[in-house]
């Protein structure tokens, strides 16, 4: 068996026991619902806003207009809110008609001071000189009035509220993506890398704490070159955030069959200039790539840490690392073929974020390839001067030639 | 080196910081005994061992290990209980023995059945399945013992394996010990506890503030010293000390000394004709510990009263 062959057989023993330690346990069901709990917080914590905000379901458009012209308004509200998906944010509050009083000026300012509703916008007068009162954020309800104002009397004039127009849709699929897909795509792709790895890499920093703690390193260091234990490490943490990825994938995936089809419909756009499938397998060969750099940073640096405190302070100057790899890829997707951009896709530590964003928008391969090679070798550096840094600052084991030169000069 | 050697290391020089821990160290062991690195406390034994083993990096020296030049290179042949005793403490009994056989190259499942054999042999069969956290402070160790041993290793590297172990398992891991000499295994271990070495050492060197000071078999030890007598006369036992060696002291109903160079038949005409008799005679070879002492010195024995 060739040395680098035992090397891997070394690591991958390393990382078999790893993996079946880390995932399981009890503890790995917390860490694999854990989005669970962060979606729950954050849908608590999103009700809690709301209830501060107030509640657009109190909402309102008001329009005074006789009797006799109720049945043309409501039918042109309902052709206009045809424009809106349904139960969209963006469609606009209930309508109301109310019939005029003696003074509909006062009557549509009296509205704004209901205890029953929140009236956004008031519409009062003919329709073709039609006044609009509404509150400092109901512009868009305004607008709306405008529209359904000019409508209502163009159906007025033509004695019929639907469309004159006869329109067949067809949804079509675009073959190369759009340049608004391809920037989408270019997004999802930067953001989906640096959120997976935020949330997996930086548990590879407390990876080497239990070797340490119980003595184990010992018996690995005497039987694995410390590369070895390293990488199989890396490699262990990385299968658990592999089986993290693939659960809330095959969770998401399912649970995009069950949304409405005009939401899921909007998902084909996303389609990355360099294709689909060959944009999934960069997906995940940068993905692996982002882990094992940030993950062989963290582990190394977390390994020459002496106590659980030590161990502890370092998650927050992590955490800003990370961000800062993240701002970096971003600001090198806002500019293209800029200075920036190349600087982010060279730094090993951006590179994939910036590069899985090339990919989106650009359908040359070569590059990747380049940049993969280039990842790997620094996957490499690091785990080397990693466990050089570990076998001197805790293993005691210094450099004969740096002793040598110590000697020489005494 | 010659392949007759299992390890050889030749003017290993170790530093922490700007203290000479290990001082040119020097040792041949040869394949298929019992060597043993004896040495009180802080004398660079488990320093020179982690040298030997390749965990840490010699500053000066050269050393082998089966025949590679960087003991790396025989991991899978070379099996270690280190002197921090280490295992993981949620794994079972049977798995912590089978990675460690993995981590020297053998498959997990021969391994496991390797485990089982061994564990079976050694008493513990019944906590095959228990997680190590479970096990008491010895069962622990012998589990890590077997451990080393499970993938048959040609040399097996002990560092204090007595320590911390009660008698009875004392003798178990003794029995483990000459059986791995018997399949053939070379084993090299370090003590401070001279009984053990004394039992089972075939070689031994001995180190003292990180040199070695003494490299032989026991028995070459022991006849640095020379042999005791203890004399008990007939009559008048406080007379007959005119005639005896002048190092001679009391002890029991009788004389200890030092055995004359000229033997004892000379002495002992003289004694029965100055009418002292013989009531008792017994001619001792010095102990490994005595030997231990005279080459390592007075401090040593201290260590040794306080680790005993």
């Amino acid at each position: 068996m060739s040395k680098f062959a035992r090397m891997l057989r070394q690591a991958f023993t390393v990382a078999r026991r790893d993996f079946t330690a880390t995932v399981f346990t009890p503890t790995f069901l917390l860490f694999l619902l854990a989005p669970v709990l962060m979606i729950g917080f954050g849908a608590v914590g999103g009700i809690g806003a709301q209830s501060i905000v107030g509640d657009d379901s109190q909402m309102k458009m008001v329009v005074i207009a006789p009797p006799a012209q109720a049945p043309v308004l409501i039918e042109t509200d309902q052709q206009l809110r045809t424009l809106f998906p349904k139960k969209s944010e963006l469609a606009p509050p209930p309508l109301t008609i109310e019939a005029p009083t003696a003074d509909p000026a006062a009557q549509a300012r009296a509205y704004f001071d209901s205890d029953k509703f929140d009236a956004a916008a008031v519409l009062y007068g003919p329709l073709d000189k039609p006044e609009i009162l509404y509150a400092r954020r109901g512009w868009t309800e305004a607008q709306y009035l405008t529209q359904l104002a000019e409508q209502s009397l163009r159906a007025q004039k033509l004695g019929k509220a639907e469309p004159i127009a006869t329109v067949t849709q067809t949804v079509v699929q675009r073959g190369q993506g759009s340049p608004t897909g391809r920037g989408q795509a270019a997004s999802i792709g930067v953001f989906a890398i640096f959120f997976l790895t935020l949330f997996l890499s930086g548990q590879a920093v407390g990876t080497m704490a239990e070797e340490r703690s119980n003595k184990v390193i010992e018996i690995l260091a005497a039987a694995v070159p410390l590369e070895s234990v390293f990488f199989g490490k890396l490699i262990g943490m990385f299968g658990a955030a592999v089986l993290f990825v693939l659960f809330w994938a095959t969770v998401l995936i399912n649970a995009t069959r069950l949304l409405p089809p005009e939401v899921a419909g909007s998902f084909p756009s996303l389609i990355a200039a360099i294709g689909a499938p060959t944009y999934a397998f960069l997906f995940i060969a940068y993905f692996t790539m982002s882990y094992m750099l940030l993950g062989a940073t963290f582990l190394s640096i977390g390994a020459l840490t002496s106590t659980q405190r030590e161990l502890q302070m370092l998650s927050l100057p992590i955490t800003i690392f990370q961000m800062m790899m993240f701002g970096l890829a971003l600001a090198a997707a806002n500019r293209p073929g800029n200075w920036v951009e190349t600087v982010a896709q060279i730094f090993p530590f951006s590179s994939p974020f910036t590069m899985i964003g090339l990919a989106g928008s650009s359908p040359v391969l070569w590059p990747h390839l380049l940049a993969l090679a280039w990842q790997a070798l620094w996957v490499a550096i690091i785990i080397t001067v990693g466990a050089r840094l570990f076998r001197r600052g805790v293993l005691k084991s210094g450099s004969p030639k740096r002793r040598s030169k110590i000697e020489a000069t005494t | 080196m010659t392949s007759e050697l299992a390890v050889s290391a030749r003017g290993l020089v170790k530093y922490f910081g700007d203290r000479r821990v290990v001082d040119g160290v020097d040792i041949a062991v040869p394949k298929g005994l019992v060597y043993g690195v004896l040495g009180p406390n802080g004398a660079g034994k488990t320093t020179t061992l982690r040298m030997l083993l390749g965990i840490i990096e010699p500053d000066q020296g050269q050393r082998s290990m089966l025949g590679y030049s960087h003991p790396r290179d025989a991991s899978d042949l070379v099996g270690y209980l280190p002197e921090e005793r280490g295992l993981y403490p949620n794994m079972k009994c049977r798995e912590a023995i089978a990675f460690m056989g993995a981590l020297r190259g053998l498959p997990w499942a021969t391994g496991r059945k390797r485990a089982d054999a061994l564990m079976d042999n050694a008493g513990l069969g019944h906590a095959k399945d228990e997680k190590i956290r479970k096990l008491s402070k010895g069962m622990a160790q012998l589990v890590q013992l077997l451990g080393s041993v499970v993938h048959e290793p040609d040399l097996l590297v002990l560092d204090e394996p007595f320590s911390g172990l009660d008698p009875v398992n004392q003798e178990k891991l003794e029995k483990l010990i000459r059986a791995e000499r018997d399949r053939g295994a070379t084993i090299l271990f370090s003590t401070h506890v001279m009984a053990h070495a004394e039992r089972l050492c075939d070689h031994l060197s001995i180190i003292a503030g990180g040199k070695v000071r003494f490299e032989g078999t026991v028995n070459q030890a022991r006849a640095m010293l020379p042999m005791k007598a203890h004399y008990t006369p007939h009559h008048n036992v406080e007379g007959a000390a005119s005639l005896l060696p002048a190092d001679a002291f009391r002890e029991g109903d009788g004389w200890r000394f030092t055995l004359p160079e000229s033997g004892i038949e000379a002495l002992l005409v003289k004694l029965i004709d100055g009418g002292y008799g013989v009531s008792g005679l017994s001619i001792e070879r010095p102990g490994l510990h005595d030997a231990f002492v005279r080459i390592v010195g007075a401090d040593a024995l201290k260590d040794e009263e306080e680790a005993a």
